[in-house]
């Protein structure tokens, strides 16, 4: 023993602790269950709300703990990554492990049937013939064939007669390869998305162009072509409820149009790896002319505001202001107030008051009292149409790893790698003796009812 | 309208086929037996016409549509893929007695799918795509295969206590059981069957809602329990497959796999709120 081994056998069993523990099945199950156990948390504890929102449900101390731990985006919180990752680990090493295994299991060994091999098979059949060796073999690979279609690998040896090895679905054992780096891929798929990747969202007025948006992070993007909403139209059910919702858009650039496409939900329009969604609509309210009446029903005047900005109240010193509008607006005690036009009104000393004007109701505002109110003439709305940005480039390497994944999975589950041995001699009676036998890497009871009738066959050959 | 009345009439079909599966369990009679196939074979022929009439009457009123789309269509054809695929696998692998505790479920899924509002509705612009058919028939089937799985499980619970304590009895009831070793078997090709069909069902769901939304994966409650089931079938596999985990420890997980599945496809709709549409 040299002085330096003890260092040697701790040096590799460090590693090889970690290698063992990261492709134990003990972790996988523990990280799928944790990973289920979490994501149950994440589907109970409603993600992404404003932060105001959760004060409602929880007291401000859960509240600020919560937050502190990310339970409110708990999908993106380091822990939850954390799992991700090493689940990535445990795959990409378990792959590793496997390696060796699964290409040695596609190796052709044991080419000839003898007696350690039979023994191992399950069922092995002898069948004797008095025919010739050679029609034996021709029936024989006639038989077989149609079963394991490709040329067996003949052997033969000088004391045991002819051999012939053939064998089918040998690919199958790759399943493992495909079921496996197929997650790895799709996570792949989903930091590359991440990194390189945004999701924004813009509304467009009918007639207007974007060349830019905001994404969710917040941020600004300059996009090198615009987009412009022809027209936007929005149709309905008799019943009330959304038939379709349709933006016109073109794509433009160097002011030439490029690409017009009308887009709707489930149809998008993609430009330079750039997806656009239909994903809302609304209006806003472009010029709006506003009687102002007095309390017995006499017109006072008449005024005409533009969105958002103070006009004078002609007969009063009261100012007001278009701030808002809604196609479903909800009265304060919750029923359904249909179109509605939010006002501010300034008086000349004091606060200002905010107003629902209601186009359906039209001396709604009659309730609020003082001298006169405001009723909606005639409102010209703008219409825009709200489009979901998405720029996501690794959604390519998640579409292909799904589909790697599924391919997997079916194959593991229904293909398998199946063996054929099968011999040839001249026994000493001289009559020609086969022996036939096979085996299945996966599903074996499936691959004797496969064989039964081969070998009924191979009886019957006279 | 005449798929209600179909539809009413497979419930009534399936009840019968229950108490006749129930009845085959306890006096063990072949005649018995084969009236009950017989009966669950009828149900699922009058619950196709029902479909069929459903999906017939939409064009006839001018929406066309699958009758895929609410919470009463998706529990008749829920219903309908049980029964269907429960009687394929009796037929593959002779497992009648297994009906008593699978058969239940569509006459259960049927009086409860009555007690929902089952008009005609047309469908709003997110569910007017190609992928519904693909998306609902795979994650539904996947589900139906999960349900046979966990009958089998729990009728395998039963048996392996029995013949743990006592060993032979031939001539018993429980002796009229497939063995346990069988219903073991059977439980875990079921899963083999239900786990591809879900996962294709969770990547043609992504792939619409990235078509839909712009997103593959948003983490709303279904999606995340539909990742949840497939997180604990995949356990179910690798502990299967990797270290021979069978018996009772894979029967529970099995059963376990199903409740989750049930709470995926209900629980998420009653409880928890998000993007998926029958939920009303």
């Amino acid at each position: 023993m040299s002085a330096d081994e003890p260092v040697k056998t701790t040096k590799t069993d460090w590693t090889t602790k970690v290698w063992d523990f990261l492709t134990s099945l003990k972790l996988v199950v523990f990280l799928l269950l944790i990973l289920s156990a979490l994501s149950i948390a994440g589907t109970i504890i409603q993600q992404n709300k404003p932060l105001q929102e959760y004060y409602r449900f929880y007291q401000p101390g859960t509240v600020a703990l919560f937050n502190k731990l990310g339970l409110f985006d708990m999908y993106h919180s380091w822990w939850f990554l954390a799992c991700l990752a090493l689940l990535a680990m445990s795959i990409t090493v378990c792959t590793m492990d496997r390696y060796r295994g699964i290409m040695a299991g596609l190796r052709k060994r044991n080419l000839i049937l003898d007696e350690d091999l039979g023994n191992s098979l399950q069922d092995l059949t002898t069948i004797k013939y008095a025919l010739p060796l050679d029609t034996v073999e021709k029936k024989m690979l006639e038989l077989v064939g149609k079963g394991f279609s490709g040329k067996p690998v003949a052997t033969t040896a000088e004391d045991s007669g002819r051999h012939y090895f053939f064998e089918k679905g040998k690919y199958s054992r790759l399943a493992f390869f495909l079921t496996h780096l197929s997650i790895l891929i799709i996570f792949l798929g989903a930091l590359v998305g991440s990194f390189f990747g945004y999701k924004g969202y813009v509304n467009i007025f009918e007639g207007e162009m974007i060349s830019q948006l905001e994404t969710r992070a917040g941020k600004i993007k300059n996009l090198n072509f615009q987009v412009k909403c022809n027209t936007f139209n929005a149709e309905f059910y008799p019943s009330g409820a959304p038939m379709d919702y349709r933006s016109d858009l073109s794509i433009l650039q160097n002011g030439k149009e490029i690409i017009r496409k009308t887009i709707r939900v489930n149809d998008p329009l993609t430009f330079e790896g750039i997806t656009f969604y239909q994903s809302s609509y609304g209006g806003q309210p472009d010029e709006v002319a506003i009687d102002v009446v007095n309390r017995d029903g006499s017109l006072k005047g008449t005024v005409t505001a533009p969105f958002g900005q103070k006009v004078d109240i002609p007969g009063v010193a009261d100012k007001v202001a278009i701030a808002d509008y809604q196609e479903h607006h909800h009265l304060p005690d919750g029923s359904e107030g249909g179109r509605a036009l939010d006002v501010h009104v300034y008086p000349e000393k004091g606060e200002e008051t905010e107003v629902w004007l209601l186009m359906d109701n039209p001396d709604y505002d009659k309730r609020r009292g003082g001298d006169y109110y405001l009723r909606v003439k005639d409102l010209k709305l703008k219409k825009y149409t709200g489009l979901q940005v998405n720029k996501d480039p690794g959604e390519i390497l998640v579409w292909f790893g799904s589909v790697m994944l599924i391919a997997g999975i079916m194959i593991a589950f229904f293909m398998s790698h199946k063996k054929l041995w099968v011999s040839l001699r001249t026994d000493r009676k001289g009559r020609s003796e086969l022996t036939i036998g096979g085996t299945a890497n996966k599903n074996r009871d499936a691959f004797a009812r496969e064989m039964e009738p081969m070998i009924q066959s191979l009886k019957e050959v006279s | 309208m005449t798929n209600s009345l179909l539809f009413g009439i497979s419930t009534f079909v399936y009840f019968f086929a229950m108490v006749l599966y129930i009845s085959y369990l306890a006096f063990r009679s072949d005649g018995l037996g084969k009236a009950a196939t017989l009966s669950l074979v009828g149900g699922v022929v009058v619950e196709t016409a029902a479909i069929g009439m459903r999906w017939y009457e939409s064009y006839q009123m001018g929406i066309g549509r699958a009758p895929l789309t609410n919470m009463y269509e998706s529990l008749a054809f829920f219903a309908w893929t049980i029964a269907l695929i429960y009687l394929v696998l009796e037929r593959k692998f002779k497992i009648r007695t297994v009906g008593a505790f699978v058969v239940p479920f569509p006459f259960i899924i049927m009086a409860y799918a009555s007690l929902n509002p089952n008009d005609i509705q047309p469908l709003v612009p997110a569910l007017q795509s190609n992928w519904l058919i693909s998306h609902v028939v795979t994650c539904f089937v996947g589900y139906a295969a999960f349900a046979v799985s966990f009958g089998v499980s729990i009728l395998y619970l039963f048996k392996a206590r029995s013949e743990k304590l006592s060993p032979k009895s031939p001539g018993s009831f429980w002796g009229f059981l497939p063995s346990a070793a069988a219903l073991d078997e059977i439980g875990y090709k079921t899963i083999a069957i239900g786990f591809p069909l879900l996962t294709i069902g969770i990547v043609t769901g992504a792939f619409w809602a990235n078509v839909a939304w712009g997103t593959y994966w948003s983490w709303d409650p279904k999606e995340t329990w539909s990742l949840i089931v497939w997180f604990i079938y995949a356990a179910y596999l690798h502990a299967r497959i990797t270290r021979g985990w069978r018996g009772k420890r894979a029967a529970i997980l099995s059963i376990v796999g199903f409740s989750a599945t049930i709470f995926c496809y209900l629980g998420v709709n009653l409880i928890l709120s998000g993007l998926h549409s029958y939920g009303g």
